[in-house]
């Protein structure tokens, strides 16, 4: 009995909108949008997927068809590593156009990703970009408040509202069935990106993850429906309630993350890498020049050496003592760039921490962290993968370190610049170039990624159970 | 005509309602906290030029200090170079977010150094930048539609409207007379914060000027926009509220159609090479060089050059024990073979620019934003400028070195006196102040 009540208010309120035309045209034009940023997003994905796998294996192939060489300059080679992007970023793509997506590895140095996407687009995407997150974030709110805006006003200004009332709808009945009258509209706009997310990550991701995910965004709609609602039912006047939901939006969706992107940049003022790196040149300098073995700040070094193996001079040792200084003062490098390279990370991680706070003033930017969170788009991911990197750096620098130590004759490597024939003396063969292990990068682990978006999962929840509240009073204080 | 009585009986009719002034005041703080924002941060990027420059100069210094060749000397030493921020840079941040406004750069292959960047948190930029530029050309255009969409609709709510049309001696001159009043006050909410700022930032009158000018011309746009919807006939029969979702509809094609389609359409047209390609073959040619006769790096060298083809015989005796030159020579040849990909890279860049600027005169919006980055030079014009500005410097490195190199006289650290030293272009943002010199 109740049920066909709350059915028959939704029915109608569906038929009032297949009349009208502006709720159609705003829902055909909604699911246009979405399936267009699912289709080029898509294609665009699997494209960079394919092109950065491709320049990944051409790089690993390069380093390993060398001729053979001496093991430094393999470590000036370098190696290249590109960053695949996750299942998820199809639809939500993150911070992925911003950050560059592939770096030069070489000895002694950290060098920063290069090739940001954003920088080809001409500053046709700042505001918008044909994502399905930034629609289902930021526009699909704007709908639903058009399609929704007058949904209970509506029948208080045509009279409707008490005849229903006195039919013998609860009031409670009437503001549910136009919740989900109001909510399967949405659906519209939700539905594809639902489907999506299945389709593209079913086989590749965490069930867990996908799922999360997809809870998300079906909060967050339920949110909007919910708030729309309750604000048709509040404001006795439709156009009273398109005003304040309109504000709300602008609020919401447009104004509060950008406002906590920039107080955030205010408030952690961060070094940047050039101005850090000055700070680990300062440092490094008080360690040594690994390529200069006569450096003093070798010289402890040297007399353990010649302790060890009870010698007296570098000549006389069963290793390479150029080989050696090079993997001390690599590893002890390393610590210091890693040292650094940590408190950018951290302050990097500080910002985006305080603009995610302000979550709890805009359920747009809670879902923004939660998704990219989730879909691995994050900047933690994007640490993560900068990290990676530089283990996969030191790991074959110090691999080519130990090979000059151990695989290389000092003589023959101290008269390396004597003749071109004794240059030619001075390598190692190529079947050692065989240290490098292949790349490929993978995002957190799901439960990590599940763990640090808790948090703003939470901050989502909080702001469906206000609007539900906010419905409640709605139906508590509807009168006709 | 628009009589002085009008215009003060209106202006007391709007400003009689809490909801325009309260609308008033939060342009106002929107305006000054963007302002504020862009402001705090371009002085950050002034701050940071002054700290990088004082511990480049020091670097530098001590780099130099124990050196014993020319050769070491240049692989040693960096050279900072810097794109300033305009004195309006504060109110459009433009592209300085995503491109790279600072560089160090040393006498290494040019290629395998200038697409590593130095920018802002990547999650910052993607959450958008709050600045003068973005208030204006998003949000501005929302609250013209709030504050005009029922202009009449109110009228004929209160019972006032036939009223108000039978008694006013002009009936087009009241509504001509309402809309002023209502957006006079919300461009001095938005312009004045921004003219304060101007002066505090040093800009000069004419850009001042001009980016009034975008917008001021940017709100006629949207209140032209707004009105003709509200009046066209075949609308008549739509309620206030339906209006509105139209003029949201003009404002959804303006921010956000017309820019996403746009960049897809570029995306598909413009060929672009892949970034990974330039700097994989740069660095093939360099590290190739090593294990190739000498005199496959000296050809190509040479006929770029050709100035120094008397000049590549190695003599250990008199080089170091390590061949600097040949070592500089193939870091040269290594940018020749990169050279047309990066160009290419570049132009695509570029034309990229140039088409969505003729897809911005389809949006208000996004042309309000283009305009405003062109003033306040911070548009990818620039951002190219200043790549560019780093390729000439480097190449005034080169010219610096080669002679150095090449005819290796005596090594003296007086020498390091003439060392080429980056200058910025500085803009005074002014157009005709460039076209002047």
């Amino acid at each position: 009995m109740t049920n066909s009540v709350v059915k028959t208010i939704c029915a109608d309120q569906w038929r009032y909108w297949l009349r009208t035309k502006v709720a159609t045209t705003v829902l055909l034009f909604g699911a246009i949008l979405t399936l267009a940023a699912l289709v080029v997003n898509a294609f665009h994905i699997h494209e960079t997927t394919h092109a950065r796998e491709h320049l990944q294996q051409e790089a690993e192939q390069r380093f390993l068809s060398q001729p053979d060489k001496h093991p430094h300059r393999m470590v000036h080679y370098g190696h290249y590593v590109f960053r695949t992007p996750t299942a998820l970023s199809v639809i939500e793509p993150g911070v992925d156009t911003y950050t560059g997506n592939a770096i030069f590895l070489e000895g002694h140095r950290q060098n920063s990703a290069m090739f940001a996407e954003q920088r080809q687009s001409a500053g046709l995407t700042r505001f918008s970009s044909l994502t399905p997150s930034f629609l289902a974030l930021v526009l699909a709110p704007l709908f639903i408040i058009l399609i929704g805006y007058g949904s209970v006003s509506r029948e208080r200004e045509a009279g409707t509202l008490t005849l229903l009332l006195s039919q013998g709808a609860t009031r409670q009945q009437l503001v549910f069935g136009k919740l989900i009258a109001l909510t399967l509209a949405s659906a519209a706009l939700l539905l594809p990106l639902i489907i999506a997310s299945m389709y593209v990550a079913f086989f590749s991701e965490s069930a867990a993850v996908v799922a999360l995910f997809c809870v998300g965004y079906v909060f967050y709609f339920l949110f909007w429906a919910a708030l729309v609602t309750a604000s048709s039912a509040i404001f006795s006047r439709s156009n009273v309630s398109f005003t304040v939901l309109i504000v709300v939006w602008m609020a919401t969706c447009v104004l509060l993350p950008r406002l906590g992107s920039s107080v955030a940049t205010n408030a952690v003022p961060s070094l940047g890498k050039l101005e850090s790196d000055f700070k680990v040149e300062e440092k490094l300098r008080s360690l040594g020049d690994g390529h200069d073995v006569n450096d003093p700040a070798f010289k402890k070094l040297r007399s353990d050496l010649l302790a060890k193996y009870n010698v007296s001079s570098v000549d006389e040792l069963p290793v390479n003592f150029r080989g050696i200084v090079a993997q001390y003062s690599e590893g002890r490098q390393a610590k210091v760039l890693n040292e650094f390279a940590e408190n950018r990370m951290q302050e990097e991680l500080d910002q985006a921490q305080i603009a995610r706070q302000f979550g709890w003033l805009s359920p747009t930017v809670a879902l923004r962290a939660f998704s990219t969170l989730l879909a691995g788009t994050s900047i933690e991911t994007h640490h993560r993968f900068l990290r990676e990197a530089e283990a996969l750096r030191l790991e074959f620098v110090q691999g080519l370190n130990k090979i000059h130590a151990e695989k290389l004759d000092f003589k023959l490597d101290m008269n390396r610049n004597k003749s071109e024939e004794a240059a030619d003396k001075a390598v190692v063969s190529a079947s050692n170039w065989a240290i490098l292990s292949s790349f490929q990068f993978e995002p957190e682990s799901p439960s990590a990624r599940i763990n640090s978006a808790t948090v703003y999962g939470f901050q989502l929840l909080l702001w469906l159970g206000l609007s539900f509240a906010l419905l409640q009073l709605a139906v508590r204080r509807l009168h006709p | 005509m628009i009589r002085l009585s009008d215009i003060k009986r209106e202006t007391r009719f709007v400003f009689g309602h809490r909801q325009f002034i309260s609308t008033l005041l939060v342009i106002l703080l929107l305006s000054t906290a963007a302002l504020w924002s862009g402001h705090a941060e371009m002085q950050e990027h002034r701050a940071t030029i002054e700290r990088l420059l004082e511990k480049d100069r020091v670097e530098r210094e001590a780099a130099l200090a124990h050196q014993k060749n020319f050769g070491s000397a240049a692989y040693y030493t960096f050279h900072l170079t810097y794109a300033p921020p305009s004195p309006l840079a504060f109110a459009a941040i433009g592209e300085r977010d995503v491109f790279p406004w600072k560089h160090r750069i040393r006498m290494l292959a040019l290629e395998g150094q200038i697409y590593e960047s130095d920018t802002d948190n990547p999650e910052l930029a993607f959450l958008g930048r709050f600045d003068f530029a973005f208030v204006v050309s998003v949000l501005l255009p929302l609250f013209i539609i709030l504050l005009l969409y029922d202009l009449k609709a109110k009228e004929r709510e209160a019972k006032r409207f036939d009223l108000l049309n039978v008694t006013a001696p002009d009936n087009h001159a009241v509504w001509t007379t309402r809309v002023l009043v209502t957006l006079v006050p919300v461009v001095l909410a938005t312009l004045v914060p921004f003219v304060i700022f101007a002066a505090i930032n040093h800009a000069s009158v004419g850009t001042v000027l001009a980016a009034c000018g975008v917008v001021l011309g940017n709100v006629i746009v949207w209140t032209v926009i707004v009105l003709m919807i509200g009046a066209a006939s075949r609308f008549a029969t739509f309620s206030a509220t339906h209006l509105a979702s139209i003029m949201l509809g003009i404002w959804l094609l303006s921010t956000v159609v017309v820019p996403v389609v746009g960049h897809t359409v570029v995306n598909a047209t413009v060929e672009t090479p892949q970034g990974g390609d330039i700097v994989l073959t740069q660095r093939e040619a360099v590290n190739s060089a090593w294990d190739k006769p000498v005199y496959d790096t000296w050809a190509p060298f040479v006929a770029t050059h050709p100035q120094w083809a008397d000049y590549t015989e190695y003599d250990p005796k008199r080089d170091s024990s390590f061949n600097w030159k040949w070592y500089y020579a193939f870091q040269q040849v290594g940018d020749q073979m990169a050279e047309s990909l990066s160009r290419d890279y570049q132009h695509a860049t570029r034309q990229k620019d140039e088409l969505a600027g003729y897809i911005a005169l389809l949006s208000p919006s996004l042309l309000t934003q283009r305009l405003l980055s062109d003033i306040a030079d911070t548009n990818v014009d620039a951002m190219m400028g200043y790549e560019n500005r780093v390729r000439e410097f480097h190449a005034s490195l080169r010219q610096f070195y080669y002679p150095l190199f090449f005819k290796t006289p005596e090594f003296s650290p007086a020498r390091f006196e003439e060392l080429p030293q980056f200058t910025p272009t500085i803009k005074t943002t002014s157009q005709e102040h460039t076209n002047e010199n």
